[in-house]
């Protein structure tokens, strides 16, 4: 077997030194690089450059590398995780990317989630959202053996299919109105399908989508571009689930 | 040092209970007195958070990342065991106290394990009320699967995403305390120091990794829940940003660092494909179940797999362990797999990997039903390889996985400093030299939810902790330090980046202090190490400034504590000399190539006391008693 | 009464109030394609037709109703488009469509705000002409302007443009989603923008080139 053939890029990357400056395009240049590496870790050999030269390296977020803890962001040639079905930025391999081509890399953008630095931003605002009710208020201890409550098998995978949003903030990139409501659907979808999230139901709808609004988030118009950059292929579907349970709760429930 | 495990006496079965109904209660009007940091948002220290703040104590929660919910636990695949007996086949406490104990190679505390695998049942039930989705079966109740070799269906999962689903869970128990305002969340922290006033932990000083600032915080107790230090070895299965530097500070002030060379490498993990990689993706093991692993029986055989006749084929595997064949444990499969690259008879471009083949499954079973058990792992493979592993065998290659190792501590889970508790991956506690597969999160949960919760109310009952601010002297002490560490750091503008040392130790670790050690390489390690570091200090270069974000001085902080830890692991890996669990040591090997222990010189902890930066490591001994598992061999022949 | 004032000021409850507003505006088409078809069988058919409508009592509660819909539509549209805005600030150098978006989604503030224009200057041109004792004569007579009936043409281009997303997006809003019908929710979707557009959009070609 041959070593494949390194291929060079172009790089049109955000830097933003920190959240009150302005922030520009900067060029780079990316030689050398494996198809077989990873978009992160083209961005480590960059900047391991940088640092060789005694330049600042391009800050950007990422941790697990796997495609599970969600902490990956970028728009990667006008898209959210870059090219690539069902996949997190960390995910993405340079392969998916023709020698000498110009990659433009962008930081999520949305009002809710402020600069940090060059492709870093604040994306606190989701840990506020399910802190606002995304959860079941149940103290250690206090739970009943976990075969109480029967949850139809249907029903299990159609929570799990929710429940496996890695909160990476995607959904808000991609969506033309920065609108929030892929994640915050996927968490009232998933507690509102399993019986262990019956009581709090309706509160938890109304409590999540008002602190959703407070967040300065945008308004969902249905475009489906969420769906079609989400890393783990959470439905649209959740979305309308989402909102019958606000119609419900605004309407039928005492809250 | 005299090292007290404070295991209550009485019958394994009883220690728990008794030791709850021993331990003082902190008056529930108190609790809102004490001020409790927790560092880490894992398993553990999300579960410990959220269960103290329940409680009515007030929290602080500290994590590296931008949110608690990105911690590595996120990552677990496989599932949680627990002696729950659902199946009706013959489980019990006891039978998962006593597997998870052999699982252990014997290295482990017989009470502390009885105890996880006490509340192992609690955490399933709590985890369910969370909304945990759990597998379910037809009729709506819990599904089980056998996991790792285990001969009972115990574990539990959400498809291949468990820890995902459990760390959310933990996660969403702690914002609902953050909404309460019961806990207090500092996302973006680093902990740089420890605190120790009067000889107690009462604090710890991050960087706050956004604007670079020294940040003090006091507290009653502080809680360690900061993971495993795999990443000492450059290429793993963790994650970037994991790290041991807090757990090394605590070490510096005086926590004993116990068993540090226990390190589990797991046998299918997708092979290294280049000197860019960053990170190694572990495949399920049950991958072993249908695939066959092979080499050519020639030496640097380049030849396209599929042009390799079957009789030119070395399923050594199946020909050294006749019996288990293919499905030996984790560390009997990752050494043989080192044993034939190092022969030369590694596949790959790099020859840094072996076959595991399913063309025998596909013949047998058809595609379509190798595709329904395997689909997503074939996908990912294809993915990251880019090679089709429908048509050509999959290659892989063993990686650090897990490390057993870690802060000693006691029955209550109290470091050597008082009021410095560890919990987790963190600590050493309950797996011995090996952790069985599905013990992982476990592990982190029984600690986080159902056994620090009593522990340190004991603790906080019987000590007198003095308010103290901010002004005080240590603390003062210690966020010159951070700031003056950072600042050394900072200066030193040398030619090589923090990556390329991290590489380099990794090398060294990899080679010497892997999944197989000898003496002659540990004592390289020993040389090689030092060295490294000494060139670290002179020659790192690290960009940027101290009050800012600063993605480079982080990796650099890190790196120089790994050069310090990984030297301490080659020392304790040189002085046991025998072979345990995930430590082989090839000196001591049974003539079929097993772990030989012995027990008659090493049936003990090894726990290391710093001395300082330029005196050696002192080595406190516990001895381990095993009253109840009596001690054999493993053999898997 | 607070619940309804915070209900109707939310994001989702803005969106069912398009949502609502927006499908019964798609009902005020059937009847409005329905009657304008009548100019299909002459001047006698057509005039009979708009002579019963006009003298049925209900018409001006029926126009005045119809006014609040479009005025609600409208605002909550123009509320919600502010909303996405302001929630971006700082646009990306580079867009690219993932494969959500759709032609019909992507515009429909300015094939929305191009009906809104036409909406005024058709109601001008028919509900408010000088001359009203011959509608039918009214009618031929101002598709014979092929400026008017290019003009009328295009914005039922925009108007099938707008239902393409518009008509699936509100049984959406309204949480009417399921794997069993959604799928057929959205073609009958794009089946009725085709043939409303369609369906006006021949009046004034039939007219202008008899």
């Amino acid at each position: 077997m041959t070593e494949k053939a390194k291929r060079n890029y172009t790089l049109k990357v955000w830097r933003q030194k920190d959240a009150h400056d302005a922030g520009r395009m900067a060029e780079y240049r990316a030689e050398g690089i494996s198809p077989d590496a990873s978009f992160l870790e083209m961005l480590d050999i960059v900047n391991e450059q940088l640092v060789r030269k005694g330049e600042d390296p391009i800050a950007f977020d990422s941790d697990c590398r796997e495609g599970i803890c969600g902490m990956c962001s970028c728009v990667i040639d006008g898209r959210a995780h870059g090219p690539g079905a069902a996949t997190a930025t960390c995910q993405l391999h340079m392969r998916a990317f023709e020698d000498g081509a110009t990659i433009v890399v962008e930081p999520f953008r949305a009002r809710a989630f402020p600069p940090v630095k060059d492709l870093v931003v604040d994306r606190s605002a989701f840990d506020r959202i399910i802190a606002s009710g995304g959860f079941v208020s149940v103290n250690v201890g206090s739970a009943p053996d976990g075969n109480t409550h029967l949850v139809p098998h249907p029903v299990a995978e159609k929570a799990m299919d929710a429940a496996a949003c890695i909160g990476c903030g995607a959904c808000v990139a991609a969506c033309p109105n920065a609108s929030a409501m892929l994640f915050v659907a996927a968490k009232i979808s998933q507690l509102s399908l399993l019986p262990q999230g019956q009581p709090e139901r309706a509160a938890r709808a109304l409590n999540m989508l008002k602190r959703m609004e407070d967040e300065d988030f945008g308004n969902c118009s249905n475009h489906g571009e969420c769906e079609a950059v989400c890393p783990k292929e959470i439905k649209l579907s959740n979305i309308a689930r989402t909102n019958r349970e606000f119609i419900r709760a605004s309407v039928c429930s005492d809250e | 040092m005299k090292l007290d495990s404070k295991i209550p006496s009485g019958p394994v079965q009883q220690k728990w209970d008794k030791h709850r109904f021993e331990t003082k209660l902190v008056n529930p009007a108190n609790k809102r007195k004490y001020e409790i940091l927790v560092v880490g948002t894992g398993l553990a220290g999300s579960s410990a958070a959220a269960a103290l703040a329940e409680l009515g104590y007030h929290v602080k929660v500290f994590c590296i990342q931008d949110s608690p919910r990105r911690a590595h636990s996120i990552a677990a695949q496989g599932g949680i065991n627990a002696a729950k007996n659902y199946p009706n086949d013959g489980d019990s406490i006891y039978r998962l106290f006593y597997d998870t104990v052999k699982g252990g190679d014997f290295r482990a505390r017989e009470a502390n394990v009885y105890r996880l695998a006490q509340v192992a049942n609690n955490i399933i039930d709590q985890c369910v009320a969370q909304g945990v989705p759990f597998a379910r079966e037809y009729g709506g109740t819990l599904a089980n699967r056998s996991f790792g070799g285990a001969q009972v269906s115990r574990t539990f999962y959400a498809r291949g995403q468990t820890g995902q689903q459990l760390l959310l869970g933990a996660y969403s128990s702690l914002m609902r305390q953050v909404g309460k305002g019961s806990v207090k969340m500092f996302p973006r922290r680093e902990m740089l120091e420890l605190v120790v006033v009067d000889g107690a932990a009462r604090g710890i000083v991050c960087r706050n990794l956004v604007t670079g600032d020294v940040e003090s915080y006091s507290g009653h107790a502080v809680l360690l829940c900061t993971g495993g230090y795999g990443q000492v070895f450059y290429l793993s299965t963790n994650a970037i940003a994991s790290n041991c530097s807090a757990a090394w500070r605590a070490h510096k002030h005086g926590a004993l660092f116990a068993n540090p060379c226990y390190t589990q490498i797991h046998p299918t993990c997708i092979p290294v494909s280049g000197d860019y990689q960053s990170k190694l993706t572990l495949m399920s093991e049950s991958l072993r179940n249908d695939g066959r692993v092979w080499v050519p029986k020639k030496k640097g055989d380049s030849r396209s797999p599929d042009t390799i006749p079957e009789e030119e084929r070395d399923y050594f595997l199946e020909r050294k362990y006749p019996s288990f064949g293919n499905l030996v444990p984790r560390d009997v499969a990752s050494r043989n797999a080192k044993q034939m690259i190092d022969e030369g008879r590694g596949v790959g471009d790099t020859g840094l990997s072996v076959y595991l083949d399913f063309g025998d499954a596909i013949k047998r079973l058809g595609e379509s039903v190798v595709r329904e058990k395997y689909g997503n792992l074939f996908d990912m493979y294809h993915h990251i390889t880019d090679e089709n592993p429908y048509k050509v065998p999959m290659r892989i290659y063993p990686a650090v996985h897990y490390t057993m190792g870690g802060l000693w501590v006691d029955y209550n889970l109290m470091t050597t400093i008082p009021g410095l508790f560890c919990l987790g991956e963190a600590n050493f506690s309950d797996h011995g030299a090996n952790r069985l597969g599905a013990s992982a999160l476990m592990q982190g949960l029984a600690d986080g939810y159902f056994i620090i919760p009593y522990t340190l109310g004991g603790y906080l009952a019987s000590s007198k902790l003095p308010k103290i601010d901010l002004g005080h002297a240590q603390f003062k002490a210690m966020e010159t330090a951070v700031a003056k560490r950072a600042q050394e750091l900072l200066s030193i503008k040398g030619k090589r980046t923090p990556g390329d040392f991290h590489r380099a130790l990794g090398h060294i670790m990899w080679d010497k202090v892997g999944m197989a050690r000898n003496k002659k390489g540990l004592e390289e390690a020993l040389r090689e190490i030092p060295k490294l570091r000494e060139e670290f200090w002179k020659d790192v270069n690290v960009t940027g400034a101290g009050r800012e974000l600063n993605q480079t001085l982080e990796r650099a902080g890190r790196v120089a504590d790994f050069l310090e830890l990984g030297e301490l692991m080659a020392r304790d890996a040189l002085h046991r000399e025998e072979s345990c669990g995930g430590h082989l040591r090839e000196e001591h090997q049974t003539p079929d190539g097993e772990a030989k222990r012995d027990d008659a010189n090493f049936a003990y902890v090894a726990a290391w006391e710093h001395k300082g930066d330029d005196a050696a490591h002192a080595l406190h001994k516990e001895p381990l008693a095993f009253e109840e598992v009596h001690l054999t061999q493993r053999s898997y022949a | 009464m607070g619940w309804l004032f915070r209900t109707l000021n939310s994001s989702i409850g803005k969106k069912v109030q398009m949502a609502l507003s927006g499908l019964l505006l798609c009902g005020f088409l059937v009847t409005h394609l329905a009657g304008n078809l009548f100019l299909y069988g002459g001047r006698e058919m057509f005039n009979h037709y708009a002579k019963a409508l006009e003298e049925n009592p209900l018409l001006p509660a029926a126009e005045i109703g119809l006014l609040l819909l479009f005025l609600l539509h409208i605002a909550t549209a123009l509320r919600v488009t502010y909303g996405n805005k302001r929630a971006r600030p700082v646009a990306y150098a580079k867009t690219a469509c993932a494969g959500g978006k759709t032609i019909g989604s992507a515009t429909m503030v300015f094939s929305g705000l191009l009906l809104l224009a036409f909406l005024i200057v058709h109601v001008k041109t028919f509900r408010f002409a000088p001359d009203r004792s011959d509608l039918y004569a009214m009618v031929m007579a101002a598709f014979q302007n092929k400026l008017y009936a290019g003009f009328y043409v295009a914005a039922m281009a925009a108007l099938g443009l707008h239902l393409s997303h518009g008509f699936w997006s509100g049984f959406q809003t309204l949480g009417a989603d399921h794997p069993k019908y959604t799928p057929w929710i959205k073609r009958l979707g794009l089946a009725f923008a085709a043939a409303v557009a369609f369906g006006f959009a021949s009046i004034p070609i039939w007219a202008s080139l008899r």
